[in-house]
């Protein structure tokens, strides 16, 4: 059992050592130019030096709270774009056509359009991330409202339950299944969206440090910010997994 | 206590529509156990639907006399419904959550339902933690926390071993003596039938309706010498009987 358990953590740490003893040797022995390919202990100590100084702090929570504000946003417009097409067939019949155009549409090309549109400050970033995960929440919830037993309303139909009891009580519980596997397939969308956005303006967070670290050849700041955005990434997969696991802890394999 | 007048319910396909009840008119006293068999399509499911107000009928009324109560009936499933994401406790109390019944209110009457249903030591226990009649017996319970004066029960024991059906069975009675509601019971099992109603009404297919109507006799409480004795055998074997000839 304990085995099983810490199975994973076993692999990706594996992985991970095996990737930074490759990192290692090609910087150090193998003789790659600093410039190119920081070591692994320079990388580290820019990381920590920056983070000990207090000069990343505001980067990392610039590009953390957008993360969060965009999901936050782009999760319940999603949930509430899935309701209202599960609530109204026929309008999803009418809309089934424009939504694949929007959800197949590489919403990343139209980042320059958003800054074009809604200016380059927060807006600009807020909406692409809220439209990079809108979709994927939009679709999951859908699929997960879709799937509810229909006899879950004959229940609520003989109890008499008012619309907004019946979305709460049953309806959102029962979809949260569907609305998790989009939430976590948002929150990467959502992380590259963050970083996207602020490549493109603004002189705040990781996706800001890594245009100005490329800019002035400071390759292990660089390499330092793409590590970082890397353990976010991990991070927001493994909080959205914790919530997922004790949320739907109702719903595992065995029986029905 | 329930009184159907014309009660007719159509279903529409493409290219026309099927009739799934023809017209029919009863009235079932307060308090009586109706079983009703019939083979598949006979309308019998439909019929419960339509007076539990699930389906909207075609033509015709159906009258409940029960007074002022706001949810006159509690309705089990053939599968048991429950919430998946609720322990046994809360799936029995939700009925009363949603009536925005007083907590200490609702835990005595859930704690009651518990005991009446044997569910004693499950309380916490999710759905798919229990077998399934356990879970049968969660759905009974709930069909009767908010204290309905009907409870409707459509082919309620049909997913479970025999074993635990003729337990069930006996529970079953043992409940209706004991809150004194009217039931209706929806089965395949003419043995089942004859052993719980104080009325069989058997049902026909294409279209369905109401083909005889049987008062049962039996003595209560019944129980084991209940499947000894003759006239149970005699009643069992006429509505096989009818049964056959509604095929």
């Amino acid at each position: 059992m304990m085995l099983a358990r810490f199975r994973p953590v076993f692999e990706y740490g594996l992985a991970l050592l095996l990737l930074t003893i490759a990192w290692w040797y090609a910087s150090g022995p193998m003789g790659i130019p600093k410039y190119l390919l920081p070591s692994p202990q320079s990388t580290v100590s820019t990381l920590w030096d920056s983070l000990v100084s207090g000069q990343l702090w505001p980067h990392l929570w610039f590009t953390l709270r957008n993360i969060f504000l965009g999901l936050a946003i782009g999760g319940v417009a999603g949930v509430a774009g899935a309701y209202l097409l599960y609530k109204m067939p026929r309008l999803s019949t009418y809309l089934d056509g424009p939504l694949v155009v929007f959800q197949t549409a590489p919403k990343i090309a139209l980042a320059p359009l958003f800054v074009v549109w809604f200016g380059l400050g927060l807006t600009a970033k807020i909406v692409l991330i809220v439209s990079l995960v809108f979709f994927p929440v939009l679709m999951g919830a859908l699929a997960g409202f879709r799937s509810i037993d229909s006899r879950m309303h004959d229940l609520a139909k003989l109890l008499k339950l008012s619309p907004l009891s019946l979305f709460w009580r049953i309806d959102l519980m029962a979809a949260l299944p569907g609305i998790f596997v989009g939430l976590k397939i948002g929150a990467v969308q959502a992380l590259v969206g963050a970083i996207l956005a602020e490549w493109i303006s603004g002189s705040d967070g990781l996706g800001y440090l890594m245009t100005f670290a490329s800019a002035t050849y400071k390759t292990s700041l660089l390499f330092g910010a793409v590590l970082l955005t890397s353990l976010l990434g991990i991070a927001l997969h493994g909080l959205l997994g914790a919530i997922e696991s004790r949320l739907l802890s109702w719903k595992v394999q065995d029986g029905r | 206590m329930i009184t159907t007048s014309g009660l007719t319910k159509s279903f529409d396909l493409e290219g026309g529509s099927i009739l799934a009840l023809a017209p029919l008119d009863h009235r079932i006293e307060k308090g009586s156990f109706v079983s009703i068999v019939g083979p598949s399509g006979c309308g019998k499911s439909t019929f419960l639907r339509l007076i539990a107000g699930l389906e909207d009928a075609s033509g015709g009324t159906v009258k409940l006399d029960t007074g002022s109560a706001k949810r006159p009936v509690g309705f089990v499933f053939q599968d048991a419904v429950l919430l998946p994401w609720k322990t046994v406790r809360d799936n029995i109390r939700f009925p009363l959550d949603t009536a925005g019944v007083r907590r200490d209110e609702g835990n005595r009457i859930v704690g009651e339902l518990i005991d009446l249903v044997g569910l004693t030591g499950f309380e916490d226990a999710l759905p798919k933690q229990l077998s399934g009649g356990m879970r049968q017996r969660a759905a009974i319970a709930r069909a009767l926390s908010d204290d309905p004066p009907i409870l409707l029960m459509d082919e309620p024991f049909s997913a479970v071993d025999l074993l635990t059906r003729e337990t069930l069975n006996d529970e079953l009675l043992r409940i209706w003596q004991r809150t004194g509601k009217t039931i209706l019971l929806v089965t395949h099992s003419v043995e089942e039938a004859a052993y719980l109603g104080s009325e069989v009404m058997v049902m026909s297919p294409r279209p369905g309706r109401l083909k005889k109507t049987y008062t049962v006799d039996l003595p209560h409480p019944r129980g084991e010498a209940t499947k000894l004795d003759p006239a149970y055998h005699q009643l069992v074997a006429e509505l096989r009987q009818d049964m056959r000839e509604t095929e």
